[in-house]
């Protein structure tokens, strides 16, 4: 058991400290939620420093290293990104294809409808090309019916709701803990998720604001292996 | 600072170690961890290195990042700087030992990089700061030094210098933000 971070903070978020201290309090860290809210105080006010000085553009070079390093395969609908990026002019004209290109209009105007649009082309692409797996969410009466339908090698999923008056979080139930993965966002009276993964997920849930409304258990039974391989310390 | 949109989402992403959130969190804050390293290493090479070390290490180290640990952007731009200045430390260490053979004598200043006119805002908020301060957060955050090496070289306590790199952290952060909210304001 390691000792409280105490007045080390600052060193730790001015890199004061020494290699083997520094690693001692990471380890720390990990296990103790007051010290860390102690640190990250600290680092928002390294990271003001930080920002505050002279700031460069990393080479091109670098992008592709990194890319390489982490496999990114997907862009996030989160946020934008610094560069063109392919999925989303294969997004594009997957929505002309499905006679999706009426939404375009909201593109500009609407991001949440953007990310629902992008999510049913890339959903479509998938469900039409690959083999799959679907498992049924559990509902309430209250909550509407929905499924998700995912491939047999967990490298991506597909939450559907029907009937869906208003956007639903969906979130992977794992270990005891929860972690959201996006919302479901009704486009017409379907609401659509599509989520890239690299991994096996084993329990999704639907939420309305923070209530659990309809929980889905996915089967692995017909599970193939995934040719990125499974992320490191997921079930698979 | 206010969360940008999705930084909540992203943060969840990235504490569950998914893949594509490294690369997200690369393409938002690529600029600022590359800048960190730059600044602190002094050449593109190195900063590149740097930078593609520690998001090695981040990706090898699962549950380095939980969300209890704050923001994420806060996060990984620590990561970077302290594998900056590790790096720096072994630079100096090694170029002490060549020198040593060389039987020169040791120039620390050759490692420092750095450009006082873009610096001038973070300059301005150091120099309000009580002497004994400024000097401890100086030798911590510009020349990389451990708070022992520090408290050597100030002939101080370490207890001392715990506390005045602390307080004086705490006084910086709170005048650049209040100089940032300035700025903003006049946009």
């Amino acid at each position: 058991m390691y000792e409280h971070v105490e007045d080390r903070a600052a060193l730790y978020a001015l890199g004061a400290l020494s290699d083997d201290e520094r690693a001692a309090i990471d380890a720390h860290l990990r296990e103790c939620s007051a010290c860390a809210k102690e640190v990250a105080a600290a680092e928002d006010d390294v990271a003001l420093i930080v920002s505050s000085e002279p700031q460069r553009t990393p080479p091109a070079a670098l992008d592709a290293r990194i890319d390489r390093l982490v496999q990114t395969r997907t862009v996030a609908a989160l946020g934008r990104s610094r560069r063109p990026a392919w999925p989303y002019a294969a997004a594009m004209a997957a929505a002309l294809l499905l006679g999706l290109l009426p939404s375009a209009y909201f593109w500009s105007q609407n991001r949440t409808m953007h990310g629902a649009m992008l999510a049913q082309s890339n959903a479509m692409g998938r469900l039409a090309s690959a083999p799959h797996e679907t498992a049924h969410f559990r509902t309430t009466s209250a909550s509407p019916p929905a499924e998700v339908m995912y491939a047999l090698d967990g490298s991506w999923y597909v939450v559907v709701v029907r009937s869906a008056s208003k956007p639903l979080a969906v979130a992977w139930m794992h270990d005891g803990n929860r972690t959201m993965l996006g919302k479901a966002v009704p486009a017409g009276n379907v609401a659509m998720l599509y989520l890239p993964r690299s991994h096996r997920m084993d329990r999704l849930a639907l939420m309305d604001g923070d209530r659990v409304v309809a929980v889905a258990t996915l089967s692995w039974q017909h599970a193939v292996p995934n040719p990125a391989g499974p992320a490191p310390g997921n079930p698979s | 600072m206010p969360a940008a949109e999705g930084d909540e989402a992203l943060a969840a992403a990235f504490a569950a170690h998914e893949g594509w959130a490294f690369g997200e969190a690369y393409r938002r804050f690529g600029a600022l961890l590359y800048s960190a390293a730059y600044n602190v290493l002094g050449n593109a090479d190195d900063a590149q290195d740097c930078l593609a070390d520690a998001v090695a290490r981040l990706w090898r180290s699962r549950g380095a990042y939980s969300t209890s640990r704050g923001n994420l952007r806060s996060f990984l731009v620590v990561c970077v700087r302290n594998e900056a200045i590790s790096r720096r430390r072994r630079q100096v260490r090694i170029m002490r030992l060549e020198e040593r053979l060389a039987a020169l004598p040791v120039e620390h200043e050759q490692l420092r990089e750095s450009d006082p006119i873009d610096r001038d805002r973070v300059r301005r908020a150091l120099l309000a700061l009580p002497r004994e301060q400024r000097t401890a957060l100086e030798l911590a955050y510009y020349e990389g030094k451990t708070h022992s090496e520090i408290a050597a070289e100030l002939h101080e306590p370490l207890g001392t210098i715990k506390g005045r790199i602390k307080n004086g952290l705490r006084k910086l952060g709170a005048a650049l933000e209040s100089t940032a909210g300035i700025e903003r304001d006049r946009w």
